[in-house]
């Protein structure tokens, strides 16, 4: 039996991929507890004992790494912790940081150095694409209001503005520009990143790189319907050799090591790469629906043991979502809001 | 392999791009037209197909044709020389 924790498990609107990672880990081949990793007593994930056995309250990252890793040891200790599976971008700075303390107290993580972390940032994201061969919408970071001007004017409208880890608004003239901006500066800080907008079928690639260059399966989607928040509600599986390829260059020129998600932009002749996401995204069980079942093959890399690396999936497999709700007591929310765990 | 060939055509007459994501649906002239595209039919080919299959003159049927290759195109699914 191996203990994996997962964060990420707030299955709301905008949903974190943990409640996904954990269906994915149950639905392998090998017996697994799944711990869920909360920031708020009424994530959903918590309540949602068929696929998470126990749930605990994490002190926020940015409250330093001490608290944290005191949290991981304390769950590691009291209940025995094999894997930590990380899921969102605001605290994978910390466990990058800190595999190698995790891994002396026999925590293991499968994640990419903090030199590939950093390199697939937003701002650095032209050098990655010149490297692997792919195009890249004009893309200016800013770090102060005269440089977004600055920035506005060169690029011209319509164009994106987003936020350093979060979201991410297409603006069509100055005053919408300027709001966007003052809006994630106050929420998220420098720096802004200002992109030219590319007309063409936006897909994304998740994958599981091994981090010697090669990967442990990847599948491509194309969004076909969308939340007010840009979140995947309906999508379909899709077999772009071109973007397919880029992804493989990616990994190969990069080694990278862990999950990823590839944001991209395909026009007729032309693939441009958007972004990159060091983590698996919210809808990775979609892989898994369609037989690549990644977060297994990533927990098993994480223990030591060779995954499975055929990717063979059928193009024009339908990905849906949809909202439930159950009721249930509130002893476990009694339990959380005391204990910090249930 | 050129976008027609990679369709995958159902009988119904929806018809899915693995490339793109895409899908269309076309009615049973469009389906026959996509099939003898498939198997490399040249325009002439297929103007004497449709007037032998369908009722209708060889003018309507070539306008029709052109006009069926000319959607196919700005879809992206024709390049401008095929046909």
């Amino acid at each position: 039996m191996y203990k994996v924790a997962v964060s990420g498990i707030n299955a709301v609107d905008n949903p974190g991929p943990g409640v996904g990672v954990a269906k994915s880990i149950k639905q392998g081949d090998l017996e697994v507890k799944v711990f869920g990793l909360a920031y708020d007593a009424m994530e959903p994930g918590i309540y949602m004992d068929w696929l998470i056995d126990r749930s605990f309250l994490m002190p926020y990252p940015s409250k330093g790494e001490e608290p944290f890793l005191q949290r991981l040891f304390y769950i590691k200790e009291r209940y025995g912790l094999d894997v930590v599976i990380p899921n969102l971008d605001a605290e994978l700075p910390l466990f990058i940081k800190a595999q190698k303390e995790l891994s002396s107290f026999g925590i293991k993580t499968f994640l990419p150095t903090e030199e590939q972390f950093k390199l697939r940032s937003k701002g650095e994201l032209p050098k990655i694409a010149e490297e692997v061969g792919l195009k890249v919408p004009k893309t200016i970071t800013v770090t102060s209001y005269e440089d977004f001007v600055k920035a506005v004017n060169e690029i011209g409208f319509p164009l994106m503005v987003k936020g350093v880890f979060y979201e991410a608004y297409k603006a069509f003239n100055i005053s919408q520009a300027t709001a966007y901006f003052n809006t994630l500066v106050s929420k998220w800080g420098y720096p802004v990143i200002v992109q030219e907008v590319v007309s063409g079928e936006e897909m994304n690639v998740v994958g599981v790189g091994d981090g010697e260059g090669g990967h442990f399966g990847l599948v491509a989607i194309k969004k076909l319907w969308i939340t007010s928040l840009g979140k995947i509600w309906t999508g379909i599986t899709v077999k772009n050799e071109k973007l397919l390829q880029a992804a493989q260059s990616f990994v190969s020129a990069f080694k990278w090591r862990g999950g990823f998600e590839v944001e991209s932009i395909v026009s007729e002749n032309e693939v441009y790469l958007i972004e990159i996401n060091p983590r698996f995204p919210a809808w990775v069980y979609f892989a898994t629906g369609v037989g690549i079942n990644l977060p297994l093959r990533l927990l098993k890399a994480a223990l030591g043991m060779e995954p499975e690396r055929d990717w063979e999936y059928e193009a024009g497999k339908l990905y849906v979502r949809f909202t439930d709700d159950f009721i249930t007591d509130m002893d476990k929310f009694q339990e959380v809001i005391v204990n910090g765990e249930a | 392999m050129g976008a027609i060939e990679r369709l995958a055509i159902s009988k119904n007459g929806f018809v899915f791009d693995p490339a793109t994501g895409n899908s269309y649906t076309v009615n049973s002239t469009g389906l026959f037209i996509l099939n003898l595209l498939r198997e490399g039919k040249s325009e002439d080919e297929i103007v004497d197909a449709l007037v032998e299959n369908f009722e209708v003159s060889q003018e309507e049927a070539r306008r029709d044709l052109l006009d069926f290759l000319e959607q196919l195109r700005v879809n992206g699914l024709l390049e401008a020389s095929n046909v």
